[in-house]
């Protein structure tokens, strides 16, 4: 067959990158999203997320690109990816509602032929579930990483696809597709498919919780996590793109959504969930770093502390504060004043009735009695300790993700703290 | 049990305040907090309202309003064994019938932190309610009793080790020593005195106690420091108090070295239920009950 013709229902984070790497790989490609506001503004080529490389991308490929607020367009496709966002509350666990609903507008909208392939994140069991007869629905995995959502949606590592039939061959049109990308495809049945992404993530975040495990140990033994972390990234056996920089526990939303997930069909099943109650142990712990920090070096003696905070987004290169360790910091700051700078997100984003937001990092560190670097923005590093310490009217700064150069920041006087390391 | 959590934002005073087991050390501090914090407080002892006596629901019950806040930090403590367990959870029982009866507005309990299991380090308040000790157990059955019988608003809050100038007991720890130096005799520590543990100054407790009844608090908080030291240092703390500083002497443990030697908190709850309050510093604190015992 001619290439397929491709839609994208959702224009969310997932559903644009995706959309838009699809294109860049030859595709006459549809981004459907029922929010006609939101399609005028993908038409006017003004996108609603902040990704590197996201918005050239688009600019390249604008031709093959089309964006409508129109189901009825779906007609023309032969291949469709349904790809809301699936929300979660405080506990991680998922309202399918939108799912479901777009899901069946999709259905209803596409040829009794076209290819329907569920992206967004499930729990297992619902692609099974929603099996229709006389068509054809699958399930991919989707590897989406904020503020790496280019690389990873144009150079994905491998396709995953849950299949009514693993043993037969993929539709013509998907299989089309997806070897344009030239990575190998994995077929297996849809409830291997829907648990191999939440494997992933409870392999991510076992890494996650040894570094903040250990990294919290050499806080307190005179070690550096920073010293340890190469050692073992040199080992095949942990591998070099191990996720082994500690932070302030887990953030975002999907990591979270898994352990929830886990924990829910552990219980229904009766299964042992001692290490995922662990890792959501660990991450509470950890996330609170800060909070601790402040308290026994300012809050405890200084009553009119004023605090810098630079970052509210959950990590660099996202406008989400999903589960961000800076809002959950400022959330229990609230007898003091803030000084907040976010290179995205606004001020107003935060909880705090006397947070003043900032017109660069620099400004926010002006007069404050302690600086907490709490999103590893880029830009966070070129901060110059001299300057730092030139503006505050205290010494201390928090920077868990080590933006700033340590020795730097002790030649400049400043009191540095960091994960990891005494 | 959940975290704390303000029904009232903002601070605001009960009508009044009532407290149960004011005889004792830890409710004679909650007592004068109040009346540093001007809410209007009945101090109620055993003289007053006798738990275990035949007709102490109805002395409470009595002596109850609707408006009252109440804290209820009445024990037979420690509850070393079977009969003292079972007196305890009577005066529970009693106490729940007088507040069936009189429906007070708010009821805070005084726990403990040997509800935890012994390994639970650090310690939160959602680590497992699992005690090890007939005292720990006591706690936790009757944070149990008081949270699904009492229809009204519920805290619990769960003090580690209690230290201050009016502690009566002469327990392992700050107190004996201060009292084994002013005898002139040396300090005796347990081995090398490694176990590290949390202790807290009483004032502190009856603080966040007062705090919890101005906000109206419901769920459980841990009062402990944060900051675990260990009995050799707390020895030695105490010892430069005198003049000239108290020997301090190792000896045997009384029994086999116990596996688990130290008791950590981690105090978030508490910074974040209440962000400017911080607690005494331990040496701080000791220098300070020192002072009121020696004057």
């Amino acid at each position: 067959m001619s290439k397929p013709r491709v839609g994208y229902a959702g224009m969310t984070h997932l559903g644009l990158c995706s959309a838009i790497a699809a294109a860049s790989k030859g595709f006459a490609t549809l981004g459907f999203d029922a929010d006609a506001a939101l399609v005028a503004r993908l038409e006017a080529g003004k996108l609603p997320v902040v990704e590197p490389d996201l918005d050239d991308l688009l600019r390249v490929n604008r031709a093959r690109m089309a964006f409508s607020a129109d189901p009825a367009r779906l007609q023309d496709c032969d291949l469709v990816y349904v790809a809301p966002d699936v929300p979660t509350n405080n506990s991680g666990d998922s309202d399918l509602a939108g799912l479901d609903h777009l899901l069946e507008l999709v259905l209803v909208n596409t040829r009794a032929d076209a290819v329907v392939v569920l992206l967004s994140q499930v729990p297992p069991g619902y692609t099974r579930a929603h099996q229709r007869v006389g068509r054809l629905l699958y399930y991919q995995v989707e590897t989406l990483v904020f503020g790496c959502a280019v690389e990873r949606a144009t150079k994905p590592e491998r396709h995953i696809i849950g299949s009514p039939e693993p043993a037969q061959p993929l539709p013509t049109a998907l299989d089309c597709f997806l070897s344009a990308f030239g990575c190998p495809i994995l077929p297996m049945r849809f409830e291997s498919a829907e648990l191999t992404k939440i494997s992933i993530n409870c392999c991510l975040v076992a890494s996650i919780t040894v570094a903040n495990t250990l990294a919290e140990l050499c806080e307190r033994i005179g070690a550096d996590w920073a010293e340890i972390a190469p050692a073992l990234r040199l080992d095949r056996r942990i591998g070099a793109y191990s996720y082994l920089a500690p932070g302030l526990g887990l953030a975002g939303g999907n990591l979270e959504r898994d352990l929830a997930t886990v924990l829910r069909i552990s219980e229904e099943y009766g299964t042992d969930t001692s290490l995922i109650r662990a890792f959501v142990g660990n991450s509470a712990h950890r996330r609170n770093w800060p909070l601790r920090i402040l308290h026994e070096l300012v809050l405890s003696r200084e009553p009119q502390a004023r605090i810098g905070v630079l970052g509210l987004a959950y990590k660099q290169n996202t406008h989400s504060v999903k589960n961000s360790p800076s809002l959950a910091l400022i959330h229990c700051l609230t007898p003091w004043t803030l000084q907040v700078f976010d290179p995205v997100v606004p001020v107003s984003a935060t909880p705090h009735p006397n947070a003043k937001g900032a017109a660069s990092a620099l400004d926010a560190a002006k007069g404050v009695d302690a600086l907490a670097i709490m999103t590893p923005w880029p830009q966070f590093r070129e901060l110059a300790c001299d300057d730092l310490a030139r503006v505050m009217r205290g010494r201390l700064v928090l920077d868990p993700y080590r933006m700033l150069d340590a020795g730097k920041a002790k030649a400049a006087g400043l009191d540095y703290r960091t994960v990891g390391v005494a | 049990m959940l975290a704390l959590m303000h029904q009232n934002t903002r601070p605001t005073k009960p009508k009044r305040a009532v407290v149960v087991g004011a005889g004792g050390m830890v409710g004679g501090s909650i007592v004068q907090e109040l009346a540093k914090s001007g809410i209007p407080t009945l101090a109620l002892t055993r003289k007053e309202v006798d738990l275990l006596g035949s007709s102490g629901s109805d002395q409470l019950k009595s002596a109850l309003s609707v408006d009252d806040a109440i804290v209820f930090v009445s024990a037979v403590a420690p509850a070393k064994n079977a009969a003292q367990l079972m007196a305890n959870l009577r005066m529970a029982e009693a106490a729940l019938a007088a507040f069936a009866a009189a429906s007070p507005a708010h009821l805070l309990y005084i726990s403990s932190d040997a509800i935890y299991a012994d390994d639970a380090n650090p310690v939160t308040e959602r680590s497992p309610v699992a005690p090890s000790t007939t005292h720990g157990m006591m706690h936790a059955a009757r944070e149990l009793m008081f949270r699904s019988e009492y229809r009204g608003p519920f805290a619990a809050l769960r003090p580690t080790l209690i230290y201050g100038a009016r502690d009566p007991h002469s327990g392992y720890g700050p107190n004996r020593f201060r009292r084994q130096a002013a005898k002139g005799e040396p300090i005796t520590i347990f081995g090398e005195g490694e176990e590290k543990r949390d202790h807290v100054a009483v004032e502190d407790v009856a603080r966040l106690a007062v705090r919890i009844l101005l906000h109206r608090s419901t769920g459980a908080l841990n009062a402990a420091t944060g900051v675990a030291t260990s009995f050799h240092d707390i020895a030695h703390i105490v010892a430069h108090q005198f003049e000239p500083p108290a020997q301090v002497i190792s000896v045997p443990r009384p029994g086999p070295r116990p596996h688990l030697l130290h008791r950590f908190f981690d105090i978030t709850e508490c910074f974040r239920a209440f962000p400017d309050f911080h607690f005494e510093p331990l040496e701080q604190g000791l220098a300070r009950v020192h002072g009121e015992v020696f004057g």
